[in-house]
């Protein structure tokens, strides 16, 4: 045999290729298994990827949650409209957007809607297209609906829904990335209050400050200025108000990281177990190659590269159903009117596929070893 | 002819020590092959001188436990002698590392089974195929001698059957072709009529014979059979570990 070129160990591969081709069962039934393993291990990875979105703190952040001091659903948490105004004058403020949240259930679900009522002149123009929010202004029982609702609940433009009491039409989707706005549905404040008999209180303020670094400030001073109404404020950072309201998904996510890194390890046993069995059922196989010439480098890439294609391939096929079952389902967790979108990015992706990758070659490591050191002869005797 | 216009690789090249004679294939000097089997020392082989010109078609016979196969399997290169020297194609493999003496393999040797030992879930064609995924050629050059070899013994139709699909006969000459396809001058079978009914045998051994005349290729071969031996040039008796040179039957092959 020459010196491995690449054209050498592309033949190689393109012998594996085959062999694992020729022995459908056993391959597809691999597959499977390694597909089931890396679609669990992607799930789980989306949610937690989605969490970290949502409660990762950023230097850059600059939002506030303003909500009822000692009140953690949004059903109970009340604060008077007018304290939009007074918000508005504390040093460092930005903007103020005083919202009603109505939600189908303070429980932590994966089906929750969320209603936001704010005022229809305060909503950005960057959250819909303009068409969208031109219909939605114009009708006053309209929302605008997060794309994750949408594909959940198989919402479009002009379907009427009813939730949490409220019956809504929906005008457009919202197109901003902003990991709040994926799961909500954005109502009229004025038609929420009247709908949840909560005329002239709001749940919360959302606050933008000018300056990032002020946030703590900021959020101090608005809560003095409240200290003694009968309806004091607790005021955090947007993204650390999330993590407090979605404590039980924190734990949930946390528990499931372990069912994904459960599910990586049966991916290995499941390769390891098929290259291993495939290996000692080809004891002669592999030795009359290494009469004809192979010696154990090539060996050791055939049946490597037999574990590589099993992991590659079911990897491939669970990361894309994973993909196909996110995109279908719009899965989010929702605790206490916040949602945790599940989030298959592309890095995620790449993970999943570099983790198959590692595995089926991991899983292989031990059979190829043992295949390229079996003695010739007695390979040949079938032993 | 199966030849190629050159060598995928001349013979012992980049392979270890070479020998000076060039007329003979296979030197061995007192070579001895000594297995331990648990306090117990099995010497199949002992002191054995062995020359092989190139182009000879040699035929080893013996009693079964005579030490034909552990012979064929060192002068193949798939077993190594405890002692002595033993040069083939020009290379002293006796002292190489298992993955030159794999490498040299593959260049110079052959090899031909009783049992012909095809990949089941390759088809005819791939099992051919095998020993130039090992050669940096082409694919077109890797058919082109696929195709020679299948047509050189006769089954150039068959090349997409698999193995189950194919008579013993067939299976064998698949096996040659996968022997000769990387055109190694030295082709050892190890009773490769064995399993055969007589006219299919008697088809395996005109080829053989064919190579050696039409190729200049050298066939060791092994064999239990008397008129197997009779298509050699060369018959050899094993008796203990000791070759005993017979006169060749009237009507050999070398007549």
């Amino acid at each position: 045999m020459k010196r491995l070129s690449p054209r050498i160990i592309g033949n190689l591969i393109g012998l594996a290729v085959t062999q694992v081709c020729r022995h459908p069962l056993r391959t597809g039934l691999t597959v499977i298994g390694v597909a089931c393993g890396l679609f669990l291990f992607t799930m789980v990875e989306a949610m937690h990827r989605g969490l970290e979105r949502a409660t990762a703190a950023n230097p850059e952040d600059r939002r506030l949650i303003v909500f009822r001091e000692g009140r953690f659903c949004p059903n109970t948490s009340r604060l008077p409209e007018r304290y939009g105004g007074d918000i508005a004058r504390v040093p460092g403020v930005a903007r103020v957007l005083p919202t009603l949240v109505v939600v189908s259930s303070c429980a932590t679900g994966m089906d929750v809607v969320t209603f936001r009522g704010v005022p229809p002149a305060d909503v950005a123009s960057t959250l819909a297209d303009p068409t969208s929010l031109a219909a939605w202004r114009e009708r006053s029982d309209a929302v605008l609906v997060g794309p994750a609702l949408a594909q959940r609940r198989g919402l479009r433009p002009g379907t009427v829904f009813e939730a949490a009491g409220v019956r809504a039409t929906v005008a457009g989707l919202l197109t901003s990335d902003e990991v709040q706005y994926q799961n909500v549905a954005i109502a009229h404040l004025d038609t929420l209050q009247r709908l949840a008999r909560s005329v002239g209180t709001v749940t919360q303020f959302d606050v933008v400050v000018a300056d990032p670094a002020t946030v703590d400030a900021v959020a101090s001073a608005i809560d003095a200025v409240f200290a003694h109404e009968t309806e004091p404020t607790r005021t955090s950072a947007e993204k650390a108000f999330v993590a407090q309201a979605a404590g039980e998904v924190l734990g949930l996510v946390a528990f499931a990281r372990w069912v994904g890194l459960a599910a990586a390890a049966a991916v290995l046993v499941v390769v390891a177990n098929t290259v291993l069995i495939a290996v000692r059922s080809r004891v002669q196989e592999l030795a009359i190659l290494a009469v004809i010439g192979y010696d154990s480098v090539a060996v050791a890439i055939l049946v490597m590269a037999e574990g590589l294609i099993l992991g590659l391939v079911g990897g491939v096929l669970g990361v894309a159903a994973a993909a196909v079952t996110l995109y279908v389902g719009g899965f989010s967790l929702t605790s206490e009117g916040f949602s945790v979108v599940f989030a298959l990015d592309a890095g995620l992706i790449a993970s999943a596929l570099t983790i198959t990758l590692l595995l089926g070659l991991l899983a292989s490591v031990v059979p190829a070893w043992q295949a390229a050191r079996r003695p010739v002869v007695a390979a040949l005797r079938g032993g | 002819m199966i030849r190629a216009d050159k060598p995928l690789a001349p013979a012992g090249a980049d392979s270890g020590p070479r020998t000076q004679d060039p007329g003979l294939l296979i030197c061995a000097r007192g070579i001895a092959k000594v297995y331990r089997r648990g306090s117990t020392e099995v010497v199949p082989l002992d002191d054995l001188d062995l020359d092989v010109p190139r182009g000879q078609f040699l035929a080893l016979m013996g009693p079964s436990g005579s030490g034909k196969t552990t012979l064929l399997n060192l002068l193949a290169g798939i077993d190594q002698p405890s002692r002595g020297s033993l040069h083939v194609a020009g290379t002293e493999i006796g002292q190489l590392s298992r993955s030159r003496l794999t490498r040299w393999r593959a260049d110079t040797v052959g090899y031909i089974f009783q049992l012909y030992h095809l990949l089941p879930v390759l088809t005819a064609w791939e099992n051919v195929e095998l020993p130039l995924l090992l050669h940096p050629l082409s694919a077109s050059d890797r058919a082109r001698r696929v195709g020679l070899a299948l047509d050189l013994v006769g089954l150039s139709g068959r090349g997409d059957h698999f193995p189950r699909q194919l008579s013993g006969g067939q299976e064998q000459r698949v096996a040659i072709a996968r022997a000769i396809v990387a055109d190694p001058p030295l082709l050892v079978a190890d009773e490769p009529t064995g399993d055969l009914d007589r006219e299919a045998a008697a088809q395996i051994l005109a080829l053989l014979r064919q190579l050696v005349v039409e190729q200049n290729k050298t066939v060791v071969m092994v064999t239990h059979d008397p008129r197997a031996a009779t298509a050699a040039d060369r018959v050899l008796h094993l008796e203990k570990g000791r070759l005993i040179e017979t006169a060749l039957a009237a009507g050999s092959g070398a007549s």
